[in-house]
């Protein structure tokens, strides 16, 4: 910084156009990374957790810097079957913090998906660092055999990589599959392997070149809910009352095993075990101050329901009007409210309001679509959002509700693809002059007094055919 | 230049939501009260008796004390404007 503090004001002149060239490319292009030769991997010990739906893959990373000069980025890969996968990336470093993730492209490898990785503290040549990377993969199971029926046990086969996907060359590494089941149909015998209860280990294996792949098939019993929203919109309304309105709106399906032949409620009914696939209640957490809670469909309310308020969260337990088997599908609205003094703050007329993009709906959730709708009162304006991650960003609109005149602001943005890792916060600015919340009861009042005024009027108005011969008496 | 989020202070509403209902039936009471009198007045007047004045400040009264009062008998019932 002092450096820049010295520069005559020729050069500073040339940094900044410099650095303003920078931000254009940076914005117009795709960035473009090298493979850098002076990386390996010392030890990776990998875990995929393939117990639910999703294929969560956790890596810890001892990365070693075998160049001679310091190292300040690292390359992540996704092998090119995996890539339209891939819900959310992120990394750690040793202490727990998050460290930036960029995605990129390598020259040579198109059909590979890249991120940068950028380190906190540069690592120096000769020494190492740990880095946990986490991987969530949606989709990436197949139910296999695709139908079954009511009483069967759903089967799903996952196909992966048996070695960690790195442009790097990786020196030793382990890979345990958890699966929480005895009941494995098959899976790939590669020496060394292990097999415990609900587990599967594989490795440790020496010296595997960058980009390697080996087929890795896992095919066993997996019935925890595989339920997808197929689209949620959430509808965020603020008001200058003191109070937030969420509403959610979603489709949910049941995307594991298609239900083969009949469905017996006596069955389902009867026997406890019935449809160990299908999904009769799922939960759904709501924040801890969340009240006047309202879970319904276009019928009405949903009474098969239960609310728990915990200490801190308020507990939904959803019950669907009907069990859910694969290939079924069922749609609701959830709505509650929350006290503004939680997620809007406020220095005089400008306005923050920090909430979470995405609410936890069940465990392990996968949701195809999100839009996020945002309603600011009327006379909001210099709006700005600062999202944690890439979202694309809806055309603003106008709502229209009780007490308007020219309509609320909407600022509105979807996602593809989102998982509970993208349950995180968004920050929004607006400036809103405090006066303006007088519009809306003086609304009413010059409502009533032009009602009053018009009685006035009319009392003054004669309609009478004769004239009247005399005055009343007083 | 824009402001960091501790350095702002949690937004309240600037009337306690545990007062909506008790201001309710306070405006709206007064203003009930004030409309049904000017009512009577327009009804019991004569043409001479009739003063334009007294007129007006019965119903804005009127109007501001019910305009108030519908105003938080939305906010009670849960209608947020």
């Amino acid at each position: 910084m002092s450096k820049i503090k010295m520069l005559p004001a020729m050069d500073k002149l040339r940094f900044s156009f410099i650095f303003l060239l920078f931000i254009v490319i940076k914005c117009e292009s795709v960035n473009v990374d090298t493979v850098s030769s002076d990386i390996r991997f010392k030890n990776v010990d990998r875990t995929i957790d393939i117990s639910s739906q999703l294929v969560k893959i956790t890596s810890k990373l001892t990365l070693e810097n075998t160049g001679g000069t310091p190292v300040k980025n690292f390359l992540l890969a996704v092998e090119q079957f995996a890539k339209n996968n891939v819900a959310f990336v992120g990394a750690k470093d040793s202490s727990g913090k998050d460290l930036r993730l960029v995605e990129t492209t390598v020259k040579g490898h198109d059909q590979v998906r890249f991120w940068r990785v950028d380190l906190k503290d540069a690592v120096n040549a000769g020494s190492t660092a740990i880095v946990t990377v986490e991987t969530v993969l949606t989709k990436a199971l197949q139910p296999y055999p695709t139908a079954i029926t009511q009483q069967e046990d759903q089967l799903v086969k996952y196909n992966g990589n048996l070695y960690t996907y790195s442009p790097y060359l990786v020196a030793s590494q382990k890979t345990n599959v958890i699966i929480n089941t005895k009941s494995v149909e098959s899976f790939s015998k590669v020496k060394p392997f292990t097999q415990q209860d609900g587990a599967i280990q594989y490795g440790p294996y020496p010296n595997t070149k960058p980009f390697s792949e080996k087929e890795l098939v896992i095919h066993y019993r997996n019935n925890s809910p595989f339920l997808t929203v197929t689209r949620v919109e959430r509808l965020i309304e603020v008001s200058h009352w003191g109070n937030i309105a969420v509403e959610e709106v979603i489709e949910i399906e049941h995307s594991g095993a298609r239900l083969k032949g009949p469905f017996s409620r006596y069955d389902y009914q009867q026997d406890h075990h019935s449809g160990p696939a299908s999904v009769r209640s799922y939960k759904t957490l709501l924040p801890a101050s969340a009240s006047d809670v309202y879970y319904r469909d276009t019928n009405g309310n949903i009474s098969t329901s239960n609310m728990k308020v915990k200490k801190d969260s308020v507990e939904l337990d959803l019950r669907p009007r009907y069990p859910l088997f694969g290939g079924w599908r069922t749609h609701y609205t959830l709505g509650y409210n929350v006290p503004s003094y939680e997620y809007l703050y406020h220095t005089g007329n400008d306005y923050l309001l920090k909430m979470r993009i995405i609410d936890h709906i069940y465990d392990d959730m996968q949701v195809d679509e999100l839009v996020t709708k945002i309603i600011l009162p009327e006379g909001s304006t210099s709006v700005k959002a600062n999202l944690p991650y890439a979202v694309t960003r809806l055309p603003d609109s106008l709502h229209f509700t009780y007490l308007d005149t020219k309509g609320r602001p909407v600022i509105s943005f979807t996602k593809k693809n989102v998982v509970e890792n993208h349950i995180q916060d968004f920050q929004l600015r607006y400036t809103f002059p405090r006066l303006l919340m007088l519009q809306e009861p003086l609304l009413v009042v010059g409502f009533l007094y032009a009602l009053f005024l018009c009685v006035i009027i009319y009392v003054r108005l004669d309609f009478s055919i004769h004239k009247a011969e005399h005055h009343h008496k007083d | 230049m824009s402001l960091e989020i501790e350095s702002m202070i949690r937004y309240t509403s600037p009337i306690n939501p545990a007062v909506f209902p008790h201001l309710t039936i306070l405006l709206l009471g007064i203003g009930i009260f004030f409309t049904a009198w000017f009512f009577v007045y327009e009804v019991t007047s004569t043409k001479l008796s009739r003063d334009l004045f007294k007129e007006l400040t019965l119903s804005l009264v009127a109007a501001l004390f019910s305009g108030f009062g519908i105003l938080f008998l939305l906010l009670w019932v849960g209608i947020y404007v």
